[in-house]
């Protein structure tokens, strides 16, 4: 088999899939289901393979495979216990499979919420809250009524979220509720635009998706 | 429950200490000793998610053994799902292994068919989305007709008209202009620090120790 083969059959294999996929269309059907299971068993394959090959296998080779070279022997032992910590730590998780031990695979759960959540945190303030709360700002400097707009639709949107969480009673509150209320303008019509936009993206891949599909069958049909 | 308490807490004191040691750390210069420790903390998690990762896949391919060993409904589906992990993880082998000979020798044969596969159904699947977004919509006229409904309609065709290439009608590119520049994007910014304002909360909750929802 020559690589020109294989380019046709991977052809062919990507029409009739696009065509089980879009069999979907005329209601669910066995066609669909089918084309959909192979994207989840081709998929676990991948994740796993990456998995393995980006993040397992060169750790492997920088810690418990790792040559001697130059450094001493409690160097080493020192490299290939700290290679065996996170595997002792992702086999606890094996534990989450049995009800009566759960409580023991917690302990890897832990290591990954406890990181992760640290991450959240400074990544949330530091790459979005204190960037977004200062483009607002600075956005008064470019345009005086278009700034004024922004920096009360973003002040607004925040309330609306936040008069969903307290019960609006009083006078103070009535006044929270109303810019809520301007808040849920702001958020409906965001909403919208990202709707269309994704109306618009899917479109653009819709139609490049079906030209890729035509332009292949009429290059075999035309030879 | 009087048995793993003793667990419990281990767990509890695990994700406090870390996440602790990792802000300090993320906060620091990055070669000092605590951004040293967070830099191998964040690569332990991505070495244990990695390990997850592949008891996930390992359980899925368990669960649809099962399922065809005990000819349940839909198994052949089942058998489909691990036809194809195996076949991707066996081509990706060779691959590596520099198995092919003759015209193929030296050609990524995985590789072509994660393009024909997963690409193409991918994408047909992204594709099919228009036809539900569109639909989507005209239900939400149909099923009730409020400002809300009539607010985010009207944001959508403004967007979806403003778009097209018109000629003498630029006046309507502005107003689709001016609406993503200026509302949209002051509801986007909203909605976002309102995400990561709730993403601190909820993890400096954890961090507390109020919330500890993950020894359940």
């Amino acid at each position: 088999m020559t690589p020109e083969n294989l380019d046709t059959i991977a052809g062919w294999v990507s029409f009739v899939l696009t065509l089980l996929i879009f069999s979907y269309l005329l209601g669910d059907n066995i066609l669909y289901r089918l084309a959909v299971n192979v994207l989840v068993g081709v998929a676990a394959g991948y994740v796993a393979i990456v998995a393995v090959e980006s993040v397992l296998v060169p750790w492997l080779d920088d810690t418990l495979l790792a040559a001697q070279g130059d450094r001493s022997d409690a160097t080493m032992v020192a490299v290939r216990v700290m290679g065996m910590v996170p595997f002792l730590f992702g086999s606890l998780l094996l534990f989450k499979s049995s009800r009566r031990l759960a409580p023991v695979g917690n302990l890897g759960l832990a290591v990954l919420i406890g990181v992760g959540t640290a991450v959240a945190i400074v990544g949330a303030a530091s790459g979005t809250v204190i960037p977004l709360v200062k483009a607002a700002g600075e956005s008064m400097g470019d345009d005086a009524l278009e700034g004024a707009v922004m920096v009360v639709g973003v002040i607004t949107t925040l309330i609306y979220f936040q008069y969903w969480t307290v019960e609006h009673q009083g006078r103070v509150m009535r006044a929270v509720g109303v810019l809520g209320t301007i808040g849920r303008g702001f958020v409906t019509v965001t909403l919208g635009a990202l709707y269309a936009g994704a109306i618009l993206t899917s479109v653009a891949v819709f139609s490049d998706v079906v030209r890729e599909q035509l332009q292949f069958i009429l290059d075999k049909v035309g030879g | 429950m009087r048995r793993h308490r003793l667990l419990d807490i281990l767990s509890t004191v695990t994700v406090i200490s870390l996440g602790l040691v990792t802000v300090i750390g993320l906060l620091s210069d990055r070669d000092s000793t605590a951004g040293e420790m967070a830099g191998f903390l964040i690569q332990l998690v991505a070495l244990i998610s990695a390990l997850a990762v592949l008891v996930g896949i390992v359980n899925l391919l368990a669960v649809h053994t099962g399922r065809i060993r005990h000819t349940e409904y839909g198994w052949p589906y089942s058998l489909i799902v691990l036809l194809a992990a195996v076949a991707v993880v066996v081509l990706r082998i060779i691959d590596r292994a520099e198995g092919w000979s003759g015209d193929l020798e030296g050609e990524t044969v995985s590789l072509r068919v994660f393009e024909a596969v997963q690409v193409s159904l991918e994408s047909a699947l992204m594709g099919l989305l228009v036809f539900f977004l569109v639909y989507a919509a005209y239900r939400l006229m149909r099923r009730d007709v409020t400002v809300w409904n009539v607010l985010f309609l009207a944001a959508i065709v403004v967007v979806l008209v403003g778009w097209i290439p018109l000629e003498n009608m630029d006046a309507l590119g502005d107003v689709r202009d001016w609406l993503v520049r200026v509302p949209v994007s002051a509801g986007a910014r909203g909605i976002l620090i309102g995400v990561g304002l709730g993403t601190v909360t909820v993890g400096v909750r954890v961090l507390l120790g109020q919330d500890r929802s993950y020894r359940g």
